[in-house]
């Protein structure tokens, strides 16, 4: 009983975020869009929660979650007898997939669900040794630790990486608290949650912004991506990160559709912004490399202007608020963020001297080393069986480029300069880890690509738009 | 049917290949039993109870190929102690699940061996 019920407060507070924002659901990808985003974002805030709770040392977290509850919902009861509810409006029309799309979409998904479930039965602590080497043993500090869970977080145990943010041990240790009691259960259905979370919003979001086909077919190529249902059931932060980092984007780009099509008002406009500012601070509050990714996301809005393209200009249509309610809502999880590490973790072990990591820069063998390896990985991260996806990705956009629009729109640039940037980003901590190069590349590089995938497929549609993809055209 | 049509069903098609790699080979993912047993702890238990509730501990343990991992489990077993991979400390917990040697440093006194290698010293220079 107190499981659902937890699961029920963690969901409810992550649903009533979303619509707090972005107003209700009106049509059926609508829903699944704010069920998935709900999913990992009440996770996130039950990170959040446990994490002030334990530093303030009020752990009576049934009060505390009801009453976050009770304000959510007068908050929400309040905004809505005030305004008009908005229709997240399809900025491009629907299509209707075939229905062997619909088939092999199903088969695909059914054979994500079988495999993870026989592997969360197969292996209920987890697999591989980050698992319980890492996230599990930091969940196990916080919730074990009473007034000594600090005690966890000790250079005597660097091995346990004892700097990586909170986001995936603070929200097991809150449902233990919730619970009572230790349970494998949780930090494995909370691996399933994100994963199928992740498929769920991709699928979701390219449904609303481009249609069912491409939704389908962007499912088909996570849901078909062998490492990525298995990583979801390792019990490692990857692909928790992936999910943020997906989320964060679709935002921007909703905000982005919506603003161009200048029939909304600026509170929605507002409300998408603010909630991809709520999921990259909790990418950020995930692992490292969310923070690598929101400085890369930041920049990439340097470089490329998403808003450059000019807009019809018309009476009704909203002016654009910038990254300000991004920014406002990023502050409070990345103070956060920095609490932790300025005063709660000892210092990570990826920086060495200044002399050291300049001679390794200057060493042109690691660049090729990496280079290789990047590479190899690119086509293989996945586990697929006989042909890579990205090498199916590739085919078809070549295969399609008569009809794809010659230049990415401004937005799709950014997102993809923001990508790529943390692909740079990953490419020079490898250049200079004071690990041995090739054991680092060897047992981290696929789940660090794996973390861009969901977000990667999703800007891959994105940039081949809807029509290309429309069986209806193709076959008129 | 069209070039991009083909293209777009050999793109389903390998995504289904894929797919069906996850149905054929997860069955092979077998249940580990020790793997699960040693996660869960269960080897620990009693030597909880003789700890203290928190501080610092120090670790003996086996060379070898998992020597890491099974220090690293007995941390995870052991928390919110923290388990330090060094005998200067003034409690020691010896941890042989695979051969237990002849003989331990002569600073380390045996307490109490609560069997499956599962070991707890004291520390005679030890403050």
């Amino acid at each position: 009983m107190a499981t659902i019920g937890a699961a029920i407060l963690c969901f409810a507070t992550g649903y009533l975020f979303v619509a707090l924002a972005i107003g209700e659901f009106h049509f059926q990808p609508d829903l699944m869009f704010r069920i998935c985003l709900s999913l990992g974002l009440g996770e996130g805030l039950f990170s959040i929660v446990y994490f002030l709770a334990r530093c303030f040392g009020f752990m009576a977290l049934w009060r505390i979650d009801f009453a976050i509850f009770a304000l959510l919902l007068a908050a929400y009861l309040f905004s809505r007898a005030r305004r008009r509810n908005v229709v997240l409006s399809h900025p491009i029309r629907q299509f209707s997939a075939r229905g062997l799309v619909t088939i092999a979409f199903a088969v695909a998904l059914f054979a994500a669900l079988y495999s993870a479930t026989l592997r969360f039965l197969a292996h209920p602590y987890g697999s591989g040794w980050d698992s319980f080497a890492i996230w599990n043993l930091h969940a196990r500090f916080l919730y074990r630790g009473n007034a000594h869970w600090r005690d966890g977080f000790t250079a005597l145990i660097s091995w346990s990486h004892p700097d990586y943010p909170l986001l995936l041990p603070a929200a097991i240790a809150h449902f233990w608290t919730l619970l009572g009691h230790e349970t494998p259960v949780v930090p494995a259905l909370l691996g399933l949650v994100f994963t199928f979370a992740a498929a769920g919003l991709l699928v979701s979001a390219l449904d609303i912004l481009l249609g069912r086909t491409s939704a389908l077919l962007g499912g088909m190529a996570l849901l078909a991506t062998p490492f990525f249902i298995e990583l979801g059931t390792w019990q490692y932060a990857d692909v928790p990160l992936s999910f943020f980092f997906l989320a964060t984007l679709v935002l921007l780009h909703m905000h982005r559709a919506q603003f161009a099509a200048g029939a909304v008002d600026g509170r929605l406009s507002n409300g998408l912004l603010a909630l991809a500012g709520i999921t990259a601070g909790l990418a950020a509050w995930t692992k490292n490399e969310g923070v690598l990714f929101l400085c890369a996301l930041l920049l990439s809005r340097l470089f490329v202007r998403p808003d450059s393209r000019p807009l019809p200009s018309t009476k009704s249509s909203p002016r654009s608020p910038g990254l300000t309610p991004f920014l406002l809502t990023l502050l409070p999880t990345f103070c956060i963020l920095l609490f932790f590490k300025r005063f709660i973790a000892p210092a990570g072990d990826l920086f060495s001297t200044p002399v050291s990591m300049l001679h390794k820069l200057e060493d042109a063998s690691r660049y090729w080393a990496v280079l290789k390896w990047f590479g190899k990985e690119l086509f293989r991260f996945g586990q697929w069986l006989l042909i890579p996806i990205p090498l199916l990705m590739l085919g078809l956009f070549i295969m399609l480029k008569g009809k794809i629009p010659r230049e990415a729109s401004p937005a799709i640039r950014a997102s993809v300069v923001a990508l790529g940037l943390t692909l740079a980003g990953y490419f020079f901590i490898y250049l200079i880890t004071p690990y041995d190069i090739y054991w680092h590349l060897r047992f981290s590089l696929n789940r660090l690509l794996l973390q861009l995938w969901p977000s990667a497929i999703f800007l891959y549609f994105l940039r081949i738009g809807s029509e290309p993809l429309d069986f209806r055209s193709n076959h008129a | 049917m069209t070039s991009s049509t083909s293209v777009l069903w050999v793109f389903i098609v390998g995504c289904l290949l894929s797919s069906a790699r996850l149905i054929f080979d997860t069955p092979r993912v077998a249940h580990e039993a020790q793997d699960t047993a040693l996660r869960s702890g269960q080897r620990f238990s009693d030597l909880r109870d003789a700890l203290p509730k928190a501080g610092v501990v120090g670790y003996l343990g086996e060379s070898g190929d998992f020597a890491l991992g099974h220090y690293y489990l007995t941390q995870y077993a052991l928390a919110p102690l923290v388990v330090d991979h060094s005998s200067e400390h003034a409690i020691v917990i010896g941890n042989f699940p695979r051969s237990q040697p002849a003989a331990f440093p002569d600073n380390l006194k045996l307490v109490k061996d609560f069997g499956n290698g599962v070991l707890l010293f004291a520390n005679k220079d030890a403050n």
